[in-house]
């Protein structure tokens, strides 16, 4: 992530290469990511700001906004914590399975997000598997905000997992040998050696989980029942309201979904290489 | 061998023996490990006096990482006891043993401060902050790192995070203190001026130490006492001056740092080398007339005459042909063609093309002296020439192991 970026030396003089690619990059890049991004805040601000605020501002607009941050905000504890323990136990026991469990945890990123919604419904929906057998006892999750965090759980699934396991691996026995024969107990050293060489890794499988779930739409829609002012997320409010042909309200939550996540990617790009200093 | 002169000088405390200074700090008794099928420690004990340096000086293979591994418990012997201080400690974990382990890798924290690595014995003992913060203090100025305090690992030197090492294990007051080969990933320069400095601090802390190396010029510099593993078991263990002096076994003797080796056979009253007899007491238990053993020596304990040796000097081993001279800075190593063992005892046949360069045919092996700067420069000698070759002192190894006489 360093700026240190070898100069070509092997050409002489001026390389017209440099101009030329660097410029056919943004030329490509515009159509694609740069022109969609911009609609959004040239859209969004056309009538003025006061309109977008009134938007932005609507009780449904505010309540979607919430409900999408808490039932991130749970899911990415759950995700963490599950991927700082799911890493620890693979990456220092080896047992039957191993591999096999390091697949599936893996798995729910590569399955299509209305599948995983489905999955989830098929399981716990009133005529699922044990949804069935819940439901005359009172308890009915799906449809509820419950069921958003499920679904974020399990599609952010692999994310903090994946970033933890490698720094896992690398880290040297030597350092909790050590911490051992000091004197500390396997939790003492967890807290005070291994938790804290994991500090940057924790934080960037947090912020991906968090952005992830943020966004998600496909399998949110299947479990959430869509239910404005109750079980509606930004994504899904967003949806909705460009359907009743309402586009400056689903204009407003565009631009805030898309600064949110281009402030967290801006912290997981500088942020990285600073929690990791030692 | 380069530092062969150097290491000769005796220490004041010698000439020790066998047994460790006083009472053991800590013993290992009759430890044996095997992983899998194969056996990697066999039957190994010792002691560790209070205040004792001892160093394990091994090849990589002959299992003595292992031994340091199960005395600080990191690994479990498969038969024997290890004891701290009169306790049993086999069965403890290793958080509970109160061992201090250097290990190669430092295994500083990394995360944590040159304070924070030295205080964090204290902290997960629950001491308090005052205690804390003055035995760290007491500690810092001990290894000389006060303007280092507030640094991390990384931006130590190799010689400094060393210290901070042995800082962090000293502050819990540990019964034995254990080092993993702690010199390995450090330049010669450093090495050799480390060791001194950690054999200086050793001394004034007084804490009974356990070394691991292969180095034997650093083991017969840092240890009071040095035990010679090789493939899993002991080979000897004495003093430095003792294991370089006396080896016990032809292991010992070549291990440390070069040594001549020939076939001899026992007499009444001496050896018998090629043509030579060699006056010798010899312990009668050990030795029998007519055995065949191997005498052991130096090449410092080589000397070399033109002519005639004059009378009551040391005995005479041989006539020899410099086949080579060579300079190497502190001294002038030759090497000479002897006559070989007598015919009785040859352990492995000379072929018969690296005999044929001798003028008599007669079996013969080469072997190294070395001469100090004056001495050279005293007497040229020339490659080619003839001399007479004498032994300032030699040992005799018994048939099986054991010690030998001189």
């Amino acid at each position: 992530m360093s700026s240190l970026v070898p100069a070509m030396r092997h050409v002489r003089g001026f390389d017209v290469a440099r101009p030329l690619s660097i410029g056919m990059l943004v030329f490509m890049m515009l159509p694609l990511v740069f022109l969609p991004l911009a609609s959004i805040f040239i859209f969004g601000t056309s009538n003025g700001l006061d309109k977008f605020w009134a938007a932005l501002t609507a009780p449904e607009a505010i309540f979607a906004l919430k409900l999408s941050m808490a039932t991130s905000f749970w899911a990415t504890v759950f995700n963490v914590i599950f991927g700082l323990f799911a890493a620890y136990v693979l990456s220092r026991y080896n047992f039957l399975g191993r591999n096999a469990l390091i697949v599936t945890i893996s798995l729910p990123t590569a399955i299509p997000t209305a599948v995983a919604g489905f999955a989830l419904l098929l399981l716990w929906g009133p005529y699922g598997t044990l949804g069935r057998l819940l439901a005359p006892h009172g308890f009915q999750i799906m449809f509820t905000a419950g069921a958003i965090i499920l679904a974020n759980i399990f599609v952010t699934f692999p994310l903090a997992f994946g970033v933890i396991k490698p720094v896992f691996d690398t880290m040297s026995h030597s350092l909790e040998e050590a911490s051992a024969t000091i004197g500390a107990t396997r939790w003492q050293t967890f807290w005070h050696v291994t938790l804290p060489s994991l500090r940057g890794a924790i934080v960037s499988g947090a912020l991906l989980t968090f952005a992830r779930a943020v966004g998600e739409f496909g399998s949110t829609i299947l479990v959430s029942g869509n239910l404005a002012g109750r079980t509606q997320t930004a994504p899904l409010y967003i949806f909705a309201k460009f359907n009743e042909g309402q586009i400056e309200a689903a204009n407003a939550i565009a631009i805030v979904l898309a600064l949110f996540s281009f402030l967290i990617f801006s912290v997981l790009f500088f942020a990285r290489d600073w929690l990791d200093v030692d | 061998m380069a530092k062969a002169k150097e290491f000769l000088i005796p220490r004041p405390e010698e000439p020790a023996s066998n047994a460790p200074p006083s009472a053991a700090a800590a013993s290992v008794v009759g430890i044996s490990k095997r992983f899998g099928k194969a056996s990697v420690l066999e039957n190994i004990s010792f002691d560790v006096g209070e205040g004792e340096v001892l160093v394990l000086l091994g090849a990589s293979g002959s299992g003595k990482t292992t031994i340091l591994r199960i005395i600080a418990g990191l690994e479990m012997p498969y038969t024997g006891k290890v004891i701290l201080h009169g306790k049993d400690v086999t069965e403890l974990p290793a958080r509970e043993r109160g061992v201090g382990v250097i290990f190669q890798s430092y295994a500083l924290f990394p995360k944590m401060t040159v304070e924070k690595n030295i205080g964090y014995g204290l902290r997960i003992r629950k001491r308090k902050r005052k205690e804390i913060k003055e035995t760290v203090n007491e500690l810092l100025s001990l290894v000389q790192l006060e303007e280092h305090r507030k640094k991390y690992p990384s931006q130590l030197s190799g010689g400094q995070q060393q210290r901070v090492a042995i800082a962090r294990t000293l502050a819990y007051k540990p019964e034995v203190l254990l080092f993993d080969e702690p010199f390995g990933a450090l330049d010669t320069q450093t090495r050799v001026h480390l060791r001194r400095e950690i054999r200086a601090l050793l001394k004034k802390v007084n804490v009974p130490s356990i070394f691991i190396t292969h180095d034997q010029e650093e083991a017969l510099e840092l240890g009071d006492r040095v035990a010679v593993l090789n493939v899993g078991h002991v080979e000897q263990i004495g003093t430095p001056f003792e294991i370089y002096n006396h080896p016990a076994t032809e292991y010992v003797a070549t291990f440390l740092g070069a040594a001549n080796v020939l076939d001899c056979v026992v007499r009444q009253d001496s050896i018998e080398v090629g043509s030579a007899q060699i006056p010798a007491t010899l312990d009668k238990a050990k030795f029998k007339p007519g055995d065949c053993v191997k005498i052991v020596f130096r090449p410092e304990d080589v000397s070399l005459h033109r002519g005639d040796l004059p009378r009551s000097t040391h005995p005479r081993l041989a006539n020899a042909i410099i086949e080579e001279i060579a300079f190497v800075g502190a001294y002038e190593r030759v090497r000479l063609r002897v006559e070989a063992g007598p015919e009785e005892c040859k352990t492995e046949e000379t072929p018969f093309y690296l005999t044929t360069e001798t003028p008599d045919r007669k079996p013969s092996k080469s072997i190294i002296a070395t001469r100090p700067k004056p001495e050279a420069s005293a007497t040229r000698l020339h490659v080619g020439e003839r001399v007479v070759v004498a032994l300032t002192s030699f040992t005799v190894l018994p048939p099986q192991g054991g010690k030998g006489a001189n």
